[in-house]
């Protein structure tokens, strides 16, 4: 039974499906913003069938069995995470004490997985897409912590059920003031996290033809492209459960299309920045934004 | 459902342009535009080898253009399908008898489509696409 | 106006002034006078070095440098004939550190020595082309 939810329901598959269609929503709201027409409906599905028919390569300088695990590796962890988050929103009962820590830990390991496939490539500038990454997870993932600590220490609690029932009783966390500062650092420490502009860095691909996922091609860009439509389902998901309170079916589907919408306009509306111009934004911009928000909740606000 | 009707509906495009006078480089990119707008056909311009179905050849090949082009076309995952872009691409242009001129690009990789013009308009490179897409979805293709 | 600044300055070197509309000044020097002119218009006068072009005329060679006065959108040409029997210039690379890559391109595809620069190698053609064959050449003939 567990193999099926994390497999099939809530966990893999459906948040595979869910997450093409959130990819395409994004893709053709980005192509009518640009008086476009945008790509037909089943875009992405056909772009993944497509990368599974082609022939794996593999650079002669590259370290094998890294280059071809971190793909895989990454695929897993979000299904787990996307297991562990539908499961809650389902059902109350699956969740477990400290299933928020998890949910933040494996939400980092594609990230890592990233890092890790680039530097095993054996190309300059994979290597150089690796580092810049390092740099950016180092930046967001402070403020983002910071921003999670507020609803830790309103409900007393770290598992995702208890948040959930808190905010049913005493109304939602991005009620309070410092639960709408905590919410927004959270919202744009998830648009870095998704890899999107004005936060591309990685994977500029004017500048450095690809970065990170220069070498990869076929089957395992094909995962690679998967964990991306799942993180665009998981991640807003999540802090939904967290900070905007009961989802209930058709609210909740409403609260989760207008969060894809703020990150399209965000990604829209912006350039991509330079890594250090970055950093300094997560560090010195938003971490002190955080850290108010958190004072705030110990008051009590 | 062979390769060559999968790989129809998702063409990704590396462009490679040696000892181009970027005329045609322009037309690549404005056919991108609103107004002409490839992406409805699934297209999408990418900056790496690894990651393309169709590698887009432009400019005059001199022979240091030559060797990269062998090259990219052999580290290109296949199936592939290459066109190339322009009268230089398709004979060698006005360029036939200048003292560097190596060859047409189809003496040094197999070449699938020919997209004329000097440089070839948008309703050209529209044209190029829907032949491209009808050879892979008819043609048995080898690759 | 920066024109008449020029010539004051250039002085006695200014074989032949040609003025082909309001921003297009070609001047001709012996090409004894070419350091000391480029010093003039590029270190005292602060125009920009913008590019070097070599053309094998049937009688002679010329080497055209090509200098911009941004401020006042006016273009000066320093050009030098180069005779064919003895194709040698000396070179600018000393004073315009960015003129070395040009004089290697017009080296190897004209022939013409310039004397003075740290390294004259290929910069456009491939290794495999022969040495001392000069594509540019009028007398060039690609059957040969």
């Amino acid at each position: 039974m567990v193999l099926f939810y994390y497999i099939v329901f809530p966990g893999f598959l459906a948040t595979f499906i869910a997450g093409g269609v959130a990819s395409w929503i994004e893709r053709k709201l980005t192509a009518r913003i640009q008086t476009r027409v945008g790509p037909p409906f089943l875009q992405p599905f056909y772009d993944v069938r497509k990368l599974f028919i082609k022939e794996i390569t593999i650079p002669e300088h590259s370290s094998r069995s890294i280059f071809m695990i971190s793909p895989i590796v990454a695929l897993a962890s979000i299904s787990v995470v996307a297991a562990v988050v539908g499961l809650n929103l389902i059902n109350p009962a699956y969740g477990f004490n400290g299933d928020l820590i998890v949910c933040v830990y494996l939400l980092l390991i594609p990230s890592l997985c990233v890092i890790l496939g680039a530097s095993a490539s054996g190309n300059p500038l994979a290597s150089l897409g690796a580092s810049r990454e390092m740099k950016l997870v180092l930046s967001y993932e402070l403020a983002f912590w910071a921003s999670l600590a507020v609803p830790v220490l309103k409900t007393n609690s770290i598992r995702l059920t208890d948040i959930m029932s808190f905010q049913a009783l005493n109304g939602s966390i991005a009620g309070s003031l410092s639960g709408i500062i905590a919410f927004i650092v959270a919202i744009i420490c998830m648009q870095a996290k998704l890899a999107k502009v004005p936060f591309d860095i990685p994977e500029a691909e004017t500048e450095i033809s690809g970065g990170a996922y220069i070498e990869y091609s076929g089957p395992l860009l094909g995962f690679f492209k998967i964990t991306q439509y799942m993180m665009l389902v998981i991640l807003p998901l999540f802090l939904l459960e967290i900070f905007w309170g009961p989802m209930n079916s058709t609210v909740g589907i409403l609260k989760y299309l207008l969060l894809l919408f703020v990150i399209i306009v965000l990604e829209n509306t912006n350039p991509r920045l330079k890594i250090d111009q970055a950093v300094k934004f997560f560090w010195f911009g938003l971490f002190p934004f955080g850290v108010v928000s958190i004072i705030l909740a110990i008051l009590g606000v | 459902m062979d390769k060559g009707k999968i790989l129809s509906r998702s063409i990704w495009v590396f462009h490679f342009a040696s000892a181009a006078c970027n005329n045609c480089d322009i037309e690549i990119i404005d056919a991108l535009t609103p107004r002409f707008d490839l992406e409805r056909f699934g297209i999408k311009l990418v900056g790496s080898i690894r990651h393309a179905d169709c590698l887009l050849v432009s400019g005059i090949m001199n022979e240091k253009g030559a060797t990269r082009l062998k090259f990219l076309y052999d580290i290109a995952p296949k199936p592939l399908a290459v066109v190339t872009f322009g009268s230089c691409g398709a004979s060698g242009g006005l360029f036939t008898n200048s003292y560097n001129f190596y060859g047409p690009p189809d003496k040094i990789i197999p070449v699938d489509a020919y997209i004329p013009g000097c440089p070839p308009r948008p309703e050209a490179i529209i044209d190029g696409i829907v032949k491209v897409v009808k050879k892979l979805r008819t043609v048995r293709c080898v690759m | 106006m920066i024109e008449d600044i020029v010539k004051e300055k250039l002085g006695k070197r200014v074989l032949n002034w040609v003025k082909r509309n309001e921003r297009r000044y070609y001047i001709e020097i012996r090409k004894e006078d070419l350091e000391e002119s480029v010093k003039i218009l590029f270190k005292d006068l602060e125009l920009r070095f913008s590019i070097a072009s070599g053309v094998d005329t049937i009688d002679n060679f010329e080497i055209l440098y090509h200098f911009s006065a941004d401020r006042e959108d006016k273009f000066f040409s320093l050009r030098v004939k180069i005779s064919k029997e003895n194709p040698e210039v000396p070179s600018i690379s000393g004073i315009i550190t960015a003129a070395k890559w040009i004089e290697r391109e017009i080296w190897e595809l004209l022939g013409i020595n310039f004397t003075g620069h740290p390294e004259l190698k290929k910069l456009l053609l491939p290794e495999s082309w022969p040495e001392g064959v000069c594509p540019l050449r009028k007398d060039y003939n690609k059957n040969v």
